[in-house]
């Protein structure tokens, strides 16, 4: 049973069930604040800053990145390892928190799964771009072809990383939709807009809320959770595969398939965090998403910050442990010291040192300083996957081979774009889905009265 | 779509909804259907109503699982094999995790398609929405006007708390 007393109430300020559906509904049903309008404007911009930079690489080719021999991936690969990471605990913190079923999920999964299928898109574009020639894109698909037929490698973490990623967004986005059928019901019955009528009801597939449909959205629902629980991890491993194969020093690791899934839950309740506390600001949500909730997510910070300690501290250990000279090369005198030092350190302090400030009881009640940390541990983790594409790749083996690398402004056109793209996702989000899944919120009100009695 | 005629019995909260449930079997009437705006595990129980969606899905599992295996043997064995850096053309330990990604890929598509076929859910579907109030804030019984012991019923309903009794 849940305790209100360990975890404080999960929704507050007395509200009752008609209660959730109309705070929840309107946001939809009014006209959308000035600052929706103001970061929609700038939203737009980058993103078609974005898509300039993309023509530019489609039309011209990769020759228009500041990637070379030697550096062969730069901040697509950083990007691409970063964006699936946040779009990573989306779905980990939905699925992971109702397979064990914790009841205070139920406020923040809706926005956390939103967040993962816009960030696997964003994510998605960068192999593809890097592909050079994106028109043969479908080669990379093993079907009964006319060139042989030839079938793709099988063997290659490439390939793997293809399935994995197709399988992640759809299944994130099957089971966001699947969630939102029941409210897309509520809003068909509550809204009195014919127009929105006609949509919403369109979309709830019909929904009416009976004994027999509630029985199999959940068994569905947990199907969908269980299996894709599986996929967060293998999703994130096999990226990490995509590294470990290689032989480069500093890849070729065994630690790392379990550091780059911690590594992207991490990063993704960071995001989740930034999201939420934006959520409850602006849309005066304060009663659903409580200082308990962010407490909640600070507190899970907090312990997979140290994971992520002792992860990097392994690292330089099994170098030095080693006794391999390129290992040892790599991690002291590129990393710790040398060329690469401030992307190190910047690693190291914001996503090692920074969050272990959330012990703090007064620091993690702090809304401000929570949205502080994690901003910082997103900037975090984007230096810890430059560290590991650019520091190895750039100082291999052979001195005669090794190169710097800097970005073109093509490849920063890029990454901003997909940061445009993502706001807009997320803002649309806000406009015109219900921002938290009410028929769940409503299953767990009953909870609150456990105190009263 | 055609339109039942029903007397619905309507609930304001989820404690004397179960607690008239349970009364209504005992007396042996028989509930048509009910309405909720969330899952109430009590209700299903009661109801009697089960899912077989997980042993769909197990079942699908394993076709989809063995189904992957059995391609990758065909692609990369028998129709073109391949040298790559002289491992085995079987290289069954890296077939695994395309196994794995793609058993839950055809799980997941083929239990939606099963959701979708069972529980006759699409877009755009006609319905006949009994209360709408039920995806709100409301819990609604209902039972068809024929065949129904109305004045049993409408006893049961007002005894257990109903805060509407009516006929659509």
């Amino acid at each position: 049973m849940y305790k209100t007393e360990v975890r404080g109430l999960l929704v507050e300020g007395g509200k009752t069930l008609g209660d959730v559906t109309r705070d929840i509904m309107r946001p939809l049903e009014t006209r959308s604040p000035n600052w929706w309008r103001v970061v929609f404007g700038f939203a737009s911009l980058m993103s078609i800053w974005g898509l300039y930079s993309i023509y530019i690489t489609i039309t011209q080719g990769i020759g228009t990145w500041g990637v070379n021999n030697t550096v062969g991936w730069g901040w697509a690969i950083i990007n691409f390892v970063w964006w699936i990471g946040i779009g990573h605990a989306g779905t980990a913190f939905s699925i992971f928190l109702l397979v064990l079923r914790q009841k205070w999920r139920t406020s923040i999964n809706r926005a956390a799964e939103a967040m993962t299928v816009v960030a696997v898109m964003c994510a998605a574009l960068f192999p593809a771009l890097h592909m050079g020639r994106i028109w043969n894109f479908y080669f990379i698909i093993p079907y009964p072809n006319t060139r042989g037929p030839l079938w793709v490698n099988f063997n290659s973490p490439l390939f793997w990383d293809f399935l994995a990623i197709s399988a992640y967004l759809l299944i994130s986005a099957s089971f966001w939709y699947l969630g939102m059928i029941p409210d897309f019901a509520s809003i068909r019955d509550k809204t009195t807009s014919k127009v929105k009528k006609a949509v919403y009801g369109f979309f709830s597939m019909g929904w009416l809320g009976s004994t027999k449909e509630w029985i199999r959205f959940e068994a569905l629902a947990f199907i969908l959770g269980g299996i894709a629980a599986v996929l967060v991890v293998s999703v994130h491993s096999i990226v990490s595969t995509d590294f470990a194969v290689g032989v480069e020093p500093g890849w070729h690791t065994t630690i790392f398939p379990p550091y780059f899934v911690v590594g992207a839950i991490f990063s993704g309740f960071a995001m989740v965090m930034t999201l939420m506390i934006i959520i409850r600001k602006f849309y005066n949500f304060e009663n659903y998403v409580t200082d308990s909730h962010l407490g909640a997510i600070a507190r899970i910070l907090v312990f997979v910050s140290l994971i992520m300690g002792t992860a990097y501290l392994t690292e330089i250990f099994v170098a030095w442990y080693s006794g391999n000279k390129y290992e040892i090369f790599t991690f002291f005198h590129n990393r710790i010291t040398g060329e690469f030092t401030p992307q190190f350190w910047a690693m190291f302090i914001s996503n090692a040192l920074v969050p272990q400030l959330l012990w703090i009881k007064k620091l993690r009640n702090n809304t401000t300083v929570l949205f502080i940390i994690s901003i910082i541990i997103n900037i975090g983790m984007w230096f810890e996957r430059f560290n590991i594409v650019v520091t190895s790749l750039s100082k291999d083996f052979l001195p005669a081979n090794w190169a710097t690398y800097h970005p073109s402004w093509i490849e920063v056109g890029i990454y901003v774009g997909t940061l445009g793209f993502f706001t807009l996702g997320v803002l649309l989000f806000f406009r015109y889905i219900p921002m938290m899944a009410m028929s769940e919120v409503k299953g767990v009100m009953k909870f609150n009265k456990t105190k009263a009695k | 779509m055609e339109k039942q005629a029903y007397i619905v019995g309507v609930y304001d909260d989820e404690e004397p909804l179960v607690n008239a449930a349970k009364k209504f079997k005992e007396e042996g009437v028989k509930i048509h259907d009910v309405y909720t705006p969330y899952p109430i595990h009590e209700i299903f129980e009661i109801q009697e109503v089960k899912s077989r969606l997980s042993i769909a899905a197990y079942i699908y599992g394993w076709i989809g699982g063995l189904g992957i295996l059995a391609f990758m043997q065909y692609a990369a064995v028998l129709s073109w094999p391949l040298n790559y850096g002289g491992k085995p053309v079987n290289s069954f330990p890296s077939f695994i995790l395309v196994t794995l990604v793609f058993t839950i890929l055809f799980v997941t598509i083929m239990s939606l398609t099963t959701f979708i076929g069972r529980a006759q859910i699409f877009p755009g579907k006609t319905i006949d929405i009994i209360d709408p109030r039920t995806t709100d804030d409301k819990f609604v019984f209902v039972f068809p006007q024929e065949g129904t012991d109305r004045k049993k019923v409408e006893e049961l309903l007002k005894s257990t708390g109903a805060s509407e009794i009516y006929d659509r």
